[in-house]
C-alpha cells in the first residue's frame, strides 16, 4: 500500500539502475561551478583587429605602422594597381550584425577610395566589387560594385573627412553601407564563405584610416541592432497561444520542484483573478505524478538550502530509505560533499577533515566522483575559499544542485511512474532546451551565421534566435 | 533514348528530395537537447519575472522565500498596481484613478490616452447603473472637452454616449462597451502604464519565449524534419514524420 508521500518499499533491481542513472546526471551538474553551453563560445569567436599586411598589393599602398591607415603613394596608371587590402581576420559570423569604418583622411588626387567586402583569395589588385566574390562601394561615383559588369547606383559619393561604415545584417542576409552615421544602402549578401573586411585606396595622397571597434563607431550600431532584434521580435510576438499556457508552465514548475508554499499562494490568487483562470484539464496520470510527495520535497529542499544535511538525511532515512541505502550512490555522494562543504563554511576545518575520511575517502578512486571530491577538498587549503578556484562550492547554486537532485530521486520513487526521465527536467526546461536547440540548428544549417537563442541573455534583456 | 532521360530525371528528383530537408533522428535530437545547458538560476528568475508581472505578489514573496531568487522589482509596488488593477476590474474608476495618482500623479499627466479610456469607463460605468443624468453630465463636463482635442476621443465619445439612445443596451451595436471586456481592457492598460513608469517592462518573459519556440520551430521546418513539440502545456516531443 502506498500513501501519497510514497512511502512504498518496492525496489527492484530497474528501478534501482534508473535511481542511478539520475543522480549521475545531476552529478555531472554539479561539476561546474557555471558551466558553459554551446552559445557560450560566441563571444570567443575571431573578429578583425588590424589589416593584413602578408597579403595586401604591398607594390601600391604603403601601410602605417599600428595596421590600421593606408596610403597610396605614387601615381595610379591602370585598373590593376589599385591599393587594396584586407583585414586580419574574416568578418565573424555568430552574431546578429559586424560592422566596421573607414575614415577617410585624404582623398588624393582622384577619390578611389572604396570600402567592401572580399572573400579569401581576391586579387590583391583590383577594387572590391571589380572581381568575382567581392562587394564594394566606391566613393568617387557612389556605386556599389559586386562582380565584373554588375554594379548599380546605390548612395552618395564620398571624399576627404567622410565617415563610411560596411556592414554584414546575418537577419536579413544584407550588407549594408552607412556614410557619416547614416545608413545610405543595402544590397542581398549573395555571398557564402569567409568575408574579409576590405578598403582601397587608388590616386595619388589618398589615406584612409579603419576601425575595427578599437574606438567607437561615428554609426550608432547598439541601435541598429536593437531595431533589427525589434523587428524579429514583433514578428514572433503575432504568433498566439493557447490561453493561460504560461500560467499551466508555471504552475507544473512549482510542482516539480516542490515549491508548495508559492504554489499554494499561487492556486489562491489565480481563484480570484477577473476572470478566473481556467487551466485545461491535465492527463489524470500526469497531474498526479507532479503533486506526488510534494510536501517531503518541499521539506528537504528547505533542509538542503539551508545547510542541514544531517537533518535531510535522516528524513531521507524516515522516508524513502531506498533512496540512501546505497552508500556509494550517486546521491549519498552529493549529501556527503555538502556537508563536507557545510563544514568548511562555518569553519570547522577539523571536523570536515574527519568527515572526509570517513565518508569521502572512497570516492575518491572512483572516475565520476572523483574530480567533485578533489575539489571539495582543495577548499581546506584555502583561507578564503569563497575566492579561490573552487569558491563555486559555497555558492547557493551548489546547494541547489543537490536539493535538485534529491527532488529528482524523490519523484523516481512513484509507483505510477511512467518514464524515470521525466523526474530530471520540468516541462519549462524541456520547452527552453527545444528552443535552444532549434535555434542552434537553424543557425547551422544556414552557414553558422547569426546569433542564437541563449536563456542568460534573454533574462538580461534582449538576444533573439 | 527517351529511356535514358526518364532516369536521368528520377534521379535528379530524388537527388532534389533528398537534399531538401535533413533528417534528424530522436536519438541526435536528444543528444543535441541533453548538450543545452539550462541554469536553474535562469528558470527561477523566469518564474519570478512572471509573478511579479502578472501581480501575484503573495506567490512572488513564497518564492522568495523557497528559492532564493530575488525579485526584480519591489514587491511593495506589485501591491498598489493590482489594487488598481482590481478597482477597474470590478468598475470602481473612481476610485482607481485616485490610487493611481496616490501611486505616481505623472502617471495620468503623461498618459493622456490612458485617462481618457478610465474616463470613458465611468461613463459606462455610470450608464450601467442607469444614472442618465450624471451621465450626460459628466459626458459633457469631463469627455467633451477631450475630445474637441483628439478626433478619436471625440469618436469614442459618441460611440459611449450612444449607449444612451437604446432601451435594449444587450442589443444595440455598442453594447460591447458594456461587456466585462472592457473593464478588462482599460484595467490592462492602466496596469501597463504603472509598469512603464516603473521602468519595468509590462510583459512577463514567459510567454514570448514560447512563442520563440514555435516561431523558431516553424523555421527549422523549412529545413530539417527533426522531432518537434506540439503541445506545448506538456512539451511533449513528436517523432520527426519521415
Amino acid at each position: 500500500m502506498t500513501d501519497t508521500n510514497g512511502n512504498s518499499s518496492s525496489s527492484n533491481n530497474h528501478h534501482h539502475h534508473n535511481q542511478q542513472d539520475l543522480s549521475l546526471y545531476f552529478l555531472e551538474l554539479s561539476r561546474h561551478g557555471s558551466s558553459q553551453g554551446p552559445c557560450d563560445m560566441d563571444e570567443d569567436e575571431e573578429a578583425p583587429t588590424e589589416l593584413n599586411t602578408i597579403n595586401s598589393s604591398g607594390g601600391f599602398l604603403v601601410v602605417s605602422q599600428d595596421k590600421l591607415s593606408i596610403k597610396y603613394t605614387s601615381v595610379d596608371l591602370h585598373g590593376h594597381d589599385v591599393g587594396v587590402i584586407q583585414a586580419n581576420k574574416p568578418a565573424p559570423r555568430k552574431r546578429l550584425v559586424y560592422y566596421f569604418e573607414i575614415y577617410v583622411k585624404d582623398a588624393g588626387t582622384k577619390g578611389h577610395v572604396a570600402i567592401g567586402f572580399t572573400s579569401k583569395g581576391f586579387k590583391m589588385r583590383r577594387q572590391p566589387g571589380w572581381e568575382p566574390n567581392s562587394y564594394g562601394y566606391h566613393g568617387d561615383d557612389g556605386l556599389l560594385y559586386r562582380g565584373p559588369g554588375k554594379s548599380e547606383t546605390f548612395g552618395p559619393t564620398f571624399t576627404s573627412g567622410d565617415t563610411v561604415g560596411g556592414g554584414i545584417n546575418y537577419a536579413t542576409q544584407e550588407f549594408f553601407f552607412t556614410k557619416n552615421a547614416q545608413v545610405v544602402g543595402t544590397v542581398s549578401k549573395d555571398l557564402k564563405g569567409p568575408l574579409f573586411p576590405t578598403l582601397a585606396v587608388h590616386s595619388q595622397n589618398e589615406e584612409v584610416h579603419v576601425n575595427f571597434g578599437q574606438k567607437p563607431f561615428a554609426f550608432d550600431l547598439k541601435e541598429f541592432e536593437a531595431q533589427e532584434r525589434m523587428k524579429q521580435q514583433l514578428k514572433i510576438e503575432e504568433i498566439t497561444l493557447p490561453a493561460n499556457v504560461s500560467y499551466g508552465i508555471v504552475r507544473s514548475y512549482l510542482l516539480h520542484y516542490g515549491y508548495e508554499d508559492t504554489l499554494n499562494s499561487f492556486d489562491m490568487a489565480s481563484r480570484s483573478t477577473v476572470p478566473p483562470v481556467y487551466i485545461p484539464q491535465e492527463n489524470g496520470v500526469d497531474g498526479q505524478e507532479i503533486t506526488y510527495a510534494l510536501s517531503h520535497r518541499k521539506t528537504l529542499r528547505q533542509l538542503i538550502r539551508n545547510g542541514e544535511i544531517d537533518t535531510a538525511f535522516n528524513k531521507l532515512r524516515e522516508w524513502y530509505p531506498q533512496i540512501v541505502e546505497d552508500n556509494t550512490s550517486a546521491t549519498c555522494f552529493l549529501l556527503h560533499c555538502q556537508k563536507f562543504i557545510e563544514l568548511v563554511r562555518v569553519g570547522a576545518l577539523e571536523e570536515a577533515v574527519k568527515y572526509g575520511r570517513i565518508e569521502l575517502a572512497t570516492f575518491f578512486r572512483l572516475p565520476s566522483f572523483e574530480a567533485l571530491v578533489q575539489d571539495c577538498v582543495a577548499l581546506l587549503a584555502y583561507e578564503q575559499p569563497q575566492e579561490s578556484s573552487v569558491g563555486y562550492l559555497l555558492q547557493d547554486s551548489q546547494r541547489e544542485v543537490v536539493a535538485d537532485t534529491v527532488n529528482a530521486m524523490i519523484l523516481s520513487t512513484n509507483p505510477n511512474l511512467k518514464d524515470s526521465k521525466n523526474c530530471l527536467h520540468s516541462y519549462l526546461e524541456r520547452l527552453l532546451r527545444q528552443l535552444t536547440a532549434c535555434c542552434l540548428e537553424k543557425r547551422s544549417l544556414s552557414g553558422d551565421q547569426g546569433e542564437a537563442f541563449q536563456l542568460q541573455s534573454a533574462l538580461s534583456g534582449g538576444k533573439n534566435c | 533514348m527517351s529511356l535514358f532521360w526518364i532516369v536521368i530525371r528520377q534521379l535528379a528528383e530524388s537527388e532534389a528530395m533528398a537534399t531538401s530537408k535533413k533528417v534528424i533522428t530522436r536519438e541526435e535530437w536528444e543528444k543535441k537537447l541533453n548538450d543545452v545547458k539550462i541554469r536553474k538560476e535562469d528558470m527561477n528568475k523566469l518564474v519570478m519575472n512572471f509573478l511579479v508581472t502578472e501581480g501575484y505578489v503573495e506567490a512572488a514573496e513564497k518564492f522568495r522565500m523557497e528559492s532564493g531568487t530575488e525579485p526584480d522589482i519591489d514587491l511593495a509596488t506589485i501591491t498598489d498596481r493590482m489594487a488598481v488593477k482590481k478597482a477597474v476590474q470590478s468598475g470602481n474608476v473612481e476610485d482607481a484613478i485616485e490610487k493611481v495618482n496616490d501611486l505616481n500623479p505623472e502617471i495620468l499627466d503623461t498618459n493622456p490616452q490612458l485617462f481618457f479610456h478610465l474616463q470613458q469607463q465611468r461613463l459606462i460605468e455610470l450608464i450601467r447603473n442607469g444614472k442618465v443624468e450624471e451621465a450626460l453630465e459628466f459626458a459633457q463636463e469631463e469627455l467633451a472637452p477631450r475630445g474637441e482635442e483628439n478626433q478619436s476621443f471625440l469618436e469614442e465619445l459618441e460611440r459611449t454616449v450612444a449607449l444612451l439612445a437604446f432601451e435594449d443596451v444587450s442589443n444595440c451595436p455598442v453594447g460591447e462597451l458594456l461587456d466585462i471586456s472592457q473593464r478588462l481592457k482599460t484595467a490592462s492598460e492602466v496596469n501597463a502604464a504603472i509598469l512603464t513608469s516603473q521602468s519595468h517592462e509590462k510583459d512577463p518573459k514567459l510567454p514570448s519565449l514560447l512563442k520563440m519556440l514555435l516561431w523558431a520551430q516553424n523555421q527549422l521546418d523549412e529545413k530539417a524534419a527533426y522531432p518537434r513539440i506540439t503541445d506545448i502545456p506538456t512539451a511533449t516531443l513528436e517523432d520527426p514524420a519521415v
